[in-house]
């Protein structure tokens, strides 16, 4: 969707966060709430290994954190394998401090609340052993938990390790239970470590200590995150519930341990699967039911009715229905009827309708040994939206609408949160028992930094809004442009009209920006994704410098064949144009100059720059995704600038298969990127500064030792004598802390430009996170920034400078944006090759920003 | 069944199945499970409101009791808090009951204290289930126990269940079948014990068993002995309960489901059911505007293979006939669409939750827009709005 011209003119026309409504998945600003759910369950607990699930009804469910304990150590780990990542301590610049001073300081409230130990707090890890062994990890943990000794102490037990906060007596402790048939079992204890408060393991205990809190608060676990169906938020005309939450962590930021909150929105839908199967049914008609029904379903996660547990649906078994049986666990046969009439006193009305398939992983051990669990569809009830709803506008607004808190709305439901916490009596109870203590609300002083001012051509502009200056360079002349002398417009009849007087507006607007735009040989086609194509083979020979397309349609099956065709088969730049687009009348002047600015680009031009006080430095941006439709295909992106001013940009893109997001063609890349700065500039880079994005979890490590080198050998064959220096940025849109500033009595999102750098960063890490966006409405996410390896031995205060400048140069926007623009041109060409097209793009349009 | 009932019961009694000899004799279901399973047949059955579990343990029969829709109020009773703390979170609403609430209110508390103390919060009870509860009492003890229950609760049905020690002459050792028993008693014991008590406390008992002999030893009876007492109703007995008695039980949990009882839950129902009623209706109404651009051609677009429940399909209506047709039939006004409020409730689901069109009003306001009389929905004919 944000690959379209519909959408770009639409963000040009509206402010960034009106636009992005209709652009969650792909927007890269990010929005307030957790839309998507992509991720199945983390607390379904699926212990039984039977072959139909349902079966360990009520199991492990809520409640008992020991119960789960292992399942969420390997859930939280990914995270805490980062923070074992200590890049800091070999920054020998920045090992006593790593903050900044410039700016002016700013009061920041933060959603991150004290918790505060006693001094000498330690956790205590024990091993536990059975004699005889017993299987069975419920009675396991019924044997320990019943016994005296342990009775009133804090204590988490998964089965087999044991943590308390008090040392028992002796190191290792033999206990004796009797079963109530008698049988004595002999349990010993033994302390196998003594954990310093500041332990990743203390890190993950604190959370499942969080976590059973919540869970005493009346909210449910879905996913990490934590839900109140209580209090839902209705929106009937799209049969959606939303359920307020919290994702919630414990970790120690600088000195401090603190406990971070975010709220978050879990769509529901208020129907059951087998409703959404009728209303399809009757939508699309019988003949390719189940195939679209099929295609609308697999991948979703669905709540049962009847227990606490989410599922994947990974298959719809049309074959099976609710009268045939399945094995249970003792051998028997029962239908799917009578089991639910048994078990839960539940009537199924609809006797014909198929099961849903959910393979289930086990999560004990790590044999790769999957399970199925058959699932009823009138009794599941669907999560998230399926794609077809994420681009119905309407929807996607009411959500946002409903979703989108102001700061003050969101500090008072943080406020409450701590509140409930606080007063709780159980949660209460369980923090004390841990001796912790949660305190007050952190805050914290950032520093906003000054504006910046743009480069044109003719002089230099303060905008009014670092936000948007598109008002403000309206008539000015951009830095350089081509002017457009052979193109063709590709149309079909009927727009043949509105794409005239969009030509004519084009030339206008062109002239005052310095794009000198002539007659095109407009070719009129059918309106078939065929024909366009033909027509482009047919008419599209060397002298052409653009193509344009007035898309008929919103159908992919256009953008995708044009774009695949004119990016890798017979690279030509191309600018596609919905009609509809451009049938409004009132914008089209905006329309005009939007696509007038992408074209300059994609014919190399340059737009504006900022002042960089840094002389012959280079700016990298790399972005990883995954490939929409090869599994285990990624897609690298790699932008780097080309000249000092850094307005011009060499951009490369590689399929790679593999899983693991990790780049593998990085050396080429910067080699290929070294070379053409040699061209440009008789000479290599003295520095090179790389923003790395789409970093998943615990890949810190694997960043450090495989892609760092990467670059850094590139780097020093470069030149033999003096190699550029090199720094390493991780860039992260989402992270948990959210900043807020007080304006006497109430919040807003802090200024544009502000940067903290102390009591919300790690210690191990060289880090900050910078706000460099604005929010009409909402609340907005700073971006992380984390400097993993640095040669360039750059002040904090420049470091920090410099990134925020860098967010001032992506051409697609008039303003400042979240990232760093080589990111985000990054993130723009790997989502075209991963939407759409499939295929690397040519060498030869590596100069110029083809996939605006 | 759950896995953790099978785990659970082999620390909540001794199961005599898993006595290494060479005649095992195995129940299948487990005991357990048959008496649990005895319980639950006998609450629907009878329909209680409010049930009691004394000596709920590991509450796994109230946990097979809460999906009983007649039940109002659930409570169980144990001596071990610790189980009772780290158990209670098991009973908790699922987020389905959220999704699709239960018709009537139910809530369940779980009390820490003992069956042999008075609580005034056990009284007026219709079922108070004692599973292999009074073997575990010493002599003292079973003195006090009809008297609290019997007497103080009076309940109108107790269920108490037992081992019947004439079955253990097919187990191979001589002793009890749990440690902590404190008695065994034979068939005869235990009626002329519970026949006693019925009739000292006016009521009437009938002795049944779960766990049936095997084939040859029929003499020996089930393995579990029950009797069920049922109250003999008096015509006099008041029907105010003494509430303002003493509080010893401490609350160890307690939880309340959400159910259509409740006003705001009630209302998220109704409003989601008209959605979907006018919505459907809706959509049947453009399907046949388009089959009839179509016609003759379109074929059945109704599915032979599967059914639901559908409603006929809307004419299109002429102008004269709107005025006849508007009391129930949907109509449509130029792009709006109106279904009537008489229409909605005629579908049985909103009828019975609503019951009339007043009420259904009711549910509707300041929620759905209505037509200015107020006596239909009006919708958008063409917002999709419909995924």
């Amino acid at each position: 969707m944000s690959g379209r011209a519909r959408a770009r003119a639409r963000g040009m026309a509206l402010s960034p966060s009106a636009a992005e409504v209709g652009r969650v998945q792909a927007s890269p600003l990010p929005l307030s709430v957790a839309l998507s759910d992509s991720e199945a369950s983390s607390s379904s607990d699926h212990v039984g290994t039977s072959r139909i699930s349902q079966k360990c009804e009520g199991g492990l469910s809520s409640g008992d954190a020991g119960c789960t304990f292992k399942e969420r150590v390997g859930k939280i780990r990914r995270e805490m394998m980062d923070l074992s990542v200590c890049t800091r301590e070999k920054l020998a610049h920045v090992r006593d401090c790593k903050r900044g001073s410039s700016g002016i300081p700013v009061k920041l409230v933060t959603n991150l609340f004290n918790l505060d130990l006693p001094q000498d707090w330690q956790l205590y890890q024990y091993h536990v052993t059975y004699s005889p062994d017993i299987e069975s990890r419920r009675l396991r943990i019924a044997l320990l938990y019943s016994h005296m000794e342990l009775s009133n102490k804090a204590k988490a037990f998964d089965g087999v390790i044991l943590f308390l906060s008090q040392k028992l007596d002796e190191k290792v402790m033999e206990l004796s239970s009797e079963t109530r048939r008698g049988e004595t079992v002999k349990m010993t204890i033994t302390l196998t470590r003594e954990l310093p408060a500041s332990s990743p393991v203390c890190m993950q205990v604190f959370s499942i200590i969080f976590k059973k809190i919540l869970k005493k608060l009346s909210m449910y676990q879905i996913g990490r995150n934590f839900y109140k169906p209580s209090e839902p938020v209705e929106i009937p005309q799209h049969k959606l519930s939303l359920w307020p939450g919290f994702a919630i962590s414990v970790s120690h930021f600088e000195s401090r341990l603190l406990f971070g909150a975010d709220v978050s929105y879990k769509i529901l839908r208020n129907e059951t699967v087998l409703e959404f199967m009728t209303d399809l049914c009757h939508k699309t008609g019988m003949s390719c039911f189940t195939q679209t029904c099929e295609k609308q379903l697999i991948g979703l996660i669905v709540i049962t009715r009847y227990n606490n547990k989410t599922y994947r649906i990974d298959d719809i078994d049309w074959s099976v229905k609710p009268t045939h049986t399945f094995q249970k666990r003792d051998g028997t046969e029962i239908t799917y009827v009578d089991y639910y009439k048994q078990q839960y006193d539940i009537t199924l009305s609809d006797l014909n309708q198929p099961v849903l398939v959910s393979l289930l992983k086990s999560k004990r051990n790590d044999d790769a040994e999957v399970r199925m669990a058959h699932l009823i569809p009138e009794l599941c009830f669907l999560t998230g939206l399926p794609g077809e709803a994420r681009s119905d506008f309407r929807l996607m607004k009411a959500v946002a609408e409903e979703t989108r808190l102001s700061p003050l709305g969101r500090q008072q439901r943080l406020a409450r949160l701590a509140d409930d916490i606080q007063r709780n009596k159980d949660a209460r109870f369980e923090l004390e028992t841990w001796g912790l203590h949660f305190g007050c609300q952190m805050s914290l002083t950032g520093r906003v930094v000054p504006s910046e001012n743009i480069i044109i051509q003719d002089h230099i502009c303060q905008p009014v809004s670092a936000a948007d200056w598109s008002k403000d360079m309206r008539t000015c002349k951009i830095l350089s442009a081509q002017s457009l002398d052979k193109w063709l417009v590709i149309c079909s009849n009927r727009a043949e009209r509105v794409t005239e007087s969009f030509l004519s507006c084009l030339r206008r607007v062109g002239r005052p920006i310095g794009f000198n735009v002539n007659h095109p040989k407009i070719i009129k086609v059918q309106e078939n994704p065929a024909a366009f194509l033909h027509a482009i083979q047919k008419y599209v020979d060397p002298e052409v410098q653009l193509v344009m397309c007035i898309l008929p349609s919103n159908q992919n099956s256009y953008y995708d064949s044009i774009k695949k065709y004119l990016i890798s088969d017979c690279p030509v730049p191309s600018q596609c144009v919905l009609a509809q687009t451009l049938n409004k009348q009132g914008m089209l002047m905006s329309i005009a100059t939007k696509i007038a600015l992408q074209m300059t680009c994609k014919l190399g031009g340059e737009l504006w720059a900022v002042e960089i006080p840094l002389k012959s430095l280079m700016v990298v941006g790399i972005d990883v995704c995954k490939d929409a439709f090869n599994q285990g295909m990624v897609v690298v992106g790699f932008v780097a600038s080309i000249n000092p001013r850094i307005t011009r940009w060499f951009s490369r893109c590689m399929l790679q298969r593999t899983t693991a997001d990790v780049a593998d063609c990085l050396k080429v890349f910067m080699t290929g990127a070294l070379n053409r700065w040699y061209t440009h500039n008789q000479g290599l880079p003295g520095r090179i500064i790389v923003y790395r994005d789409g970093v998943g979890d615990g890949q810190l490590r694997t960043l450090i030792e495989y892609e760092v080198p990467q670059l850094l050998s590139s780097v020093t064959e470069a030149s033999s004598n003096t190699s550029p220096k090199l720094s390493v940025i991780v860039v992260r849109k989402k992270c948990m802390p959210r900043f807020l500033m007080e304006t006497g009595r109430t919040l807003q999102n802090p200024p544009l430009g502000t940067i903290v750098d102390s009591g919300a960063t790690r210690p191990e890490w060289y880090d900050f996170y910078l706000i460099s966006r604005v929010a009409c409405r909402g609340t907005l996410n700073p971006t992380y920034y984390n400097v993993i390896y640095d040669d360039n031995g750059l002040k904090p205060d420049h470091m920090q400078r410099l990134t925020f400048k860098l967010c001032h140069l992506y051409y697609n926007w008039p303003g400042l944006i979240s990232v760093p623009a080589p990111c985000q041109y990054a993130h723009k060409l790997t989502f075209l090759v991963a939407q759409s097209t499939h295929k690397e793009p040519s060498l030869e349009l590596a100069n110029s920003l083809f996939y605006l | 069944m759950a896995e953790n009932n099978i785990e659970c019961n082999s620390v909540v009694d001794g199961n005599v199945e898993e006595v290494p000899n060479k005649k095992i004799i195995k129940f299948n279901p487990p005991l357990y499970k048959q008496r649990y399973q005895f319980v639950k047949k006998l609450v629907e059955q009878h329909q209680p409101k409010k049930v009691a579990d004394l000596g709920c343990g590991d509450v796994c029969l109230l946990m097979i009791l809460k999906y009983q829709k007649c039940i109002e109020e659930l409570v169980g009773v144990d001596i071990n808090e610790e189980r009772l703390k780290w158990n209670g979170f098991r009973l908790s609403p699922c987020m389905g009951d959220h999704l699709d609430p239960r018709e009537l209110d139910l809530i369940i508390t779980l009390y820490h204290g003992s069956v042999l103390e008075k609580d005034c919060r056990l009284l007026g009870f219709d079922l108070v289930a004692c599973i292999e509860l009074i073997e575990h009492f010493d002599s003292e003890d079973l003195a006090k126990f009809p008297e609290v229950v019997f007497g103080y609760m009076s309940p109108a049905m107790i269920v108490i269940s037992t081992p019947n020690s004439d079955f253990n002459s097919l187990f191979p050792s001589a002793v009890f079948r749990d440690s902590d028993h404190k008695f065994e008693w034979s068939r005869m014991q235990f009626q002329t014990w519970a026949l006693d008590v019925a009739n000292h406390y006016s009521y009437s008992v009938e002795f049944t068993g779960v766990g049936e002999p095997p084939a040859g030893a029929e003499d020996v009876g089930c393995c579990t002995q029950i009797g069920v007492f049922r109250k003999i109703a008096k015509a006099t007995e008041s029907a105010v309960l003494e509430h303002h008695g003493e509080h010893v039980y401490e609350v160890i949990y307690t939880t309340s489901y959400p159910s259509l009882q409740q006003m705001d839950y009630c209302r998220r129902v109704v409003t989601y059911l008209v959605y979907r009623e006018v919505n459907r209706m809706k959509r049947r109404y453009q399907v046949s505007l388009r089959q009839h651009e179509l016609e003759p051609e379109s074929a059945d677009t109704g599915n032979p293979t599967r059914k639901f429940i559908s409603d006929p399909p809307v004419p299109v209506l002429t102008e004269a006939d709107k005025a006849m047709e508007m009391i129930s039939q949907p109509f449509c006004i130029g792009d709006k669409f109106y279904v009537p409020l008489e229409r909605i409730i005629a579908y049985p689901r909103l009828g019975h939750i609503c019951g009339n069109v007043e009420k259904l009003r009711e549910f509707l306001a300041d929620v759905v827009e209505l037509n200015c009389d107020g006596s239909a929905v009006k919708v958008d004919l063409h917002d999709c709005g419909d995924y």
